[in-house]
């Protein structure tokens, strides 16, 4: 099957203020389209944050459904918004939780390197970032995330955070003195 | 562990050496320094700056290596990981769980529009005539009228 523009269910073009005054309107289903814009990079630092693939997808959800639920509030960027709506969840289940030993689930991640050495010595890799990011406070490991594992620039980051790149720059900065420190011994 | 912000004597003070105020201050001065430094166990100097300005992407690779080529393989394979997880997407059930949890027919919207629409017909109801009249008034008499037309019309 081709698939060409006018199957296009959700176009692209739609800027988020069309598409949230759509759903205001009363177009429940257009949601679906935001949910496809933007879940990715907050699933991905709402996992960094947390460890577990679990409460990564449960902040996912209760956040969208928030959004959903004040979308007439919105001022500004949408995405700047949703982005600080799930930060607050990963800050507010940080602040709750009693932290355990958490890791990633092997299941969710199908493994991409050739060999079977190559796979263990990754999921020890691996294993060990997560407990080195899970000892770095909450501002820290933020940081690490949104530069290393959502590829963000420190001008997006700024925007996001609502701080200044030099500040970011700084928390990046010591995020890799601490994760250096804790892995090199091992790893270098 | 104890609490720098509390006495640790017990509630009757007996029988305890008293506090050295000037050591619990040296020790409290301390961990809020260490706060601003690398974690323990740290290498002197961290990452140094050639390496972070290629983790940056302000520099290549080569010139991070001639810094230090252990840390650069280190941060390579860190790279490689974190790539990945880069990768990573939205299990599809998340966006269908979020969509099952909405209000159907967006319910709350079409309240709140309905609401609005109220508020606005109740509001142009009372705006006022020309002649300081407002309509529903002007609208009774435009009534009367018509009906004391009807009556005169039977009489004659």
């Amino acid at each position: 099957m081709t698939t060409t523009d006018t199957e296009t269910p959700f176009p692209e073009v739609d800027s988020d203020q069309d598409v949230i005054s759509r759903i205001i309107a009363g177009d429940r289903n257009l949601f679906a389209m935001l949910i496809g814009r933007y879940s990715d990079p907050l699933y991905r630092h709402a996992l960094g944050m947390t460890g577990s693939p679990d409460v990564a997808e449960d902040i996912l959800q209760t956040s969208f459904i928030k959004a959903y639920h004040h979308l007439g509030e919105v001022r500004g960027r949408f995405d700047a918004w949703l982005f600080r709506i799930v930060a607050n969840g990963c800050k507010d289940w940080l602040k709750n939780i009693r932290r355990t030993h958490l890791s990633y689930d092997e299941d969710d991640q199908p493994s991409g390197y050739a060999s079977p050495d190559e796979d263990l010595d990754r999921t020890e890799l691996r294993t060990d970032l997560d407990d080195a990011l899970a000892q770095l406070a909450p501002s820290l490991r933020e940081a690490f995330i949104m530069k290393h594992v959502e590829g963000r620039a420190y001008e997006e980051m700024a925007d996001l955070l609502g701080t200044t790149v030099g500040a970011l720059k700084m928390r990046v900065h010591r995020a890799r003195e601490a994760l250096q420190a804790l892995l090199e011994e091992k790893y270098a | 562990m104890l609490n720098q912000n509390e006495a640790h004597d017990d509630q009757f003070g007996q029988d305890l050496p008293q506090r050295d105020v000037a050591a619990d201050r040296s020790i409290a001065d301390r961990q809020v320094a260490d706060r601003e430094v690398p974690l323990p166990g740290a290498s002197a100097d961290g990452p140094s700056l050639a390496l972070h300005a290629w983790l940056d992407g302000e520099t290549g690779e080569a010139e991070a290596r001639r810094a230090d080529a252990k840390q650069v393989d280190l941060w390579n394979r860190i790279g490689a990981e974190t790539a990945a997880r880069r990768r990573m997407t939205t299990p599809a059930y998340v966006m269908a769980n979020v969509m099952a949890a909405l209000p159907e027919a967006s319910t709350d919207a079409r309240v709140e529009t309905q609401a609005m629409l109220a508020t606005s017909v109740a509001a142009s109801a009372m705006t006022e005539a020309p002649g300081g009249l407002s309509l529903p008034i002007v609208a009774m008499i435009g009534a009367g009228l018509f009906a004391a037309g009807l009556l005169v019309g039977k009489m004659i």
